[in-house]
């Protein structure tokens, strides 16, 4: 496990969710270091969506522990994991539809898990990206800048999508974990999304991981990728490695994977235009 | 408006309206000043009410118990301790009640909370009943040490006043916002870092206090009480209704439906009190109905747009009695057959 040697920011030891007699997430141990991009996939009811609420204190495992940063989170509230840098964005988007979209960012920046300012240094910054600044920064991140002032509820469901992420970022978290966040959106969005969550790692540093149903994309861009199959992990490897593996390819993913150019698409570093999405 | 110009507003009306209440007591008469405290009590229950259940959507119905205990420590306070002591000890019974409630029940959401709530205040109304009559072998108490109606009267517009002051200036802190995100997505809310559990029970702490001055503050007014009375789970009905009518989550709304209440039940309650009761329920029907945000919601647009509808129900309604509707579907039908 001992890779680059970066510390790692979350771990799981044997997590389990039960719901009655189904086993959801059965026995699950993975460890996630600072600065990769991890991504999770499987088939529909893999547990992927069950194991992501564990990791964030939504779900409260039936068994197993929590480690973030090397702190016991086992059994703690949402918040406590927000505190230590844990952000998520849900399946659907789950936007404050009433406020603005500056407000549901500004929600996340009064609460904001990491403490931005330590007392004694008199509200100087502290650890905190260039880019999550204020609420200005993260709508110029995410490509919303001119939305700011409309109601979330009236944006389309791509853009209610990037403010999830917005919302997601406004925690100033180290970790971000992302559930098929680009689900239902068109191939060229698609891409879109896939060079933000790049450029949310290579830019501001962050630890993400990500689930997504769009697997060749999802290959594309991450460096890791953790396999889950009726709530066990069956594979955590390379990409490539994990196209050939028997078992992946018998659970879920078909033969045919093997032969798919797994090549980062050229251009895919570049930095993304701001407000690129809002135009469209 | 923009939220400074907003809080100036807010802040100029509350001081008009505490400033004109004020001057009630020295040219109303009786009747007036009795109206008002009524008034009074309500703007204090529903505002607070409104501040915690309206932006969380907790629906609780425990005001009454609150009021109840409130109520019933001031009137064992009395005779040996001081008017402001009476009030402010009876809030602090209030809520812890309402830390102990809360801790137990703020965890369920909807109709649960709601019956539960409810449950819980008749529990303590019966305890305190059994009580009485099996220690102190009494069901209720005559309160001899009264003070003047005007000591009353400025106690509860006190509190009152301070309860809307309380809203204004909860809407723009933290605080608000947590209560406002605990209303529209209370998970989301959670993983943002809101510690949601802590904020619930302070919030319902926090109404609970109010309500537990107001019933220590009013139970001087019957000067005999028992449980039947400050228990009346009509006080916690009611003050949901002025809530809801008025717009639970409106600023102003609780206290405009106070006041419009308050009025009613004046007027109404002596000459026809069915009249009172069924205009209360058909005012909650309307307002679900056709103004869900409350009295507070209404607008000039609103007007124009009640006019819009029914004026579009008409041309529908002539369009069809006129027998033309008819003719053009059967004419359609017969195009689609050929």
């Amino acid at each position: 496990m001992a890779e680059g040697g970066k510390p790692v920011l979350l771990e799981t030891r044997d997590v389990t969710v039960r719901f009655g007699g189904l086993v959801a997430v059965d026995a699950v141990s993975v460890a996630f270091r600072a600065g990769e991009l991890v991504g999770i996939i499987g088939p529909n009811g893999a547990g992927k969506t069950t194991f992501f609420n564990a990791l964030t204190g939504v779900q409260r495992p039936s068994s197993g522990r929590l480690l973030a940063a090397g702190r016991d989170l086992t059994g703690a509230g949402p918040h406590r994991f927000a505190a230590r840098g844990l952000a998520r964005t849900f399946q659907t988007p789950r936007v404050f539809g009433e406020l603005t979209v500056a407000a549901n960012i500004g929600f996340g920046l009064k609460f904001a898990g990491r403490r931005r300012r330590r007392w004694w240094l008199w509200g100087e910054e502290v650890d905190v990206p260039w880019a999550l600044r204020d609420v200005a920064g993260i709508l110029g991140l995410i490509g919303l800048r001119e939305q700011a002032a409309l109601p979330a509820a009236a944006l389309t469901p791509s853009q209610q999508r990037l403010l999830e992420i917005g919302m997601a970022l406004s925690t100033r978290p180290r970790m971000l974990l992302l559930d098929e966040v680009a689900a239902g959106l068109t191939e060229a969005e698609l891409q879109e999304m896939a060079r933000l969550i790049r450029r949310l790692r290579d830019e501001l540093d962050l630890t993400v991981v990500w689930i997504e149903h769009a697997v060749v994309t999802l290959l594309r861009h991450v460096e890791r990728v953790i396999v889950l199959h009726q709530g066990r992990k069956i594979a955590d490897a390379t990409p490539a490695e994990v196209v050939r593996d028997p078992e992946v390819v018998e659970a879920y993913l078909g033969d045919e994977m093997a032969e798919v150019d797994l090549t980062r698409p050229a251009g895919a570093a570049q930095p993304l235009e701001p407000g690129a999405e809002a135009r469209r | 408006m923009n939220d400074r110009q907003l809080l100036v507003r807010d802040l100029l009306v509350w001081f008009g309206l505490t400033g004109w209440a004020l001057a009630i007591p020295g040219f109303g008469s009786d009747f007036v000043v009795s109206m008002a405290l009524t008034c009074l009590m309500y703007v204090a229950l529903s505002s607070s009410w409104g501040l915690f259940c309206g932006s969380t959507r907790y629906l609780s119905l425990a005001t009454s118990a609150f009021f109840g205990v409130g109520a019933y420590t001031s009137a064992l306070m009395l005779e040996s301790a001081g008017w402001v002591e009476s009030i402010a000890l009876g809030s602090l019974v209030a809520t812890a009640v309402a830390v102990l409630m809360g801790a137990a029940v703020l965890h369920l959401r909807g109709t649960y909370f709601a019956v539960l709530t409810f449950g819980m205040t008749e529990l303590i109304r019966h305890a305190i009943t059994y009580f009485e009559k099996s220690v102190t072998g009494t069901v209720g108490r005559v309160l001899a040490v009264v003070p003047e109606r005007d000591t009353i009267y400025l106690t509860v517009l006190a509190l009152a006043s301070a309860t809307v002051l309380l809203s204004i200036a909860i809407r723009r802190t933290r605080f608000g916002l947590a209560l406002v995100g605990i209303g529209a997505d209370e998970q989301r809310a959670q993983t943002l870092g809101v510690n949601t559990r802590l904020v619930k029970i302070a919030g319902f702490a926090l109404t609970a206090a109010v309500a537990g001055a107001v019933g220590a503050a009013m139970s001087v007014r019957w000067t005999y009480i028992d449980p039947q009375t400050v228990f009346n789970p009509f006080i916690g009905f009611q003050t949901v209704l002025i809530a809801l009518i008025g717009g639970a989550t409106t600023l102003w709304g609780p206290l405009i439906a106070a006041v419009v209440f308050s009025l009613l039940a004046e007027t109404l309650r002596l000459a026809a009190p069915q009249v009172y009761m069924m205009t209360l329920g058909l005012l909650l029907i309307l307002s679900v109905l056709y103004l869900p945000g409350g009295l507070a919601s209404l607008r000039w647009d609103t007007w124009k747009g009640w006019r819009d509808d029914t004026r579009a129900w008409w041309r529908e309604r002539r369009h069809e009695w006129s027998g033309r509707k008819a003719r053009e579907k059967r004419l359609a039908r017969e195009r689609r057959l050929g």
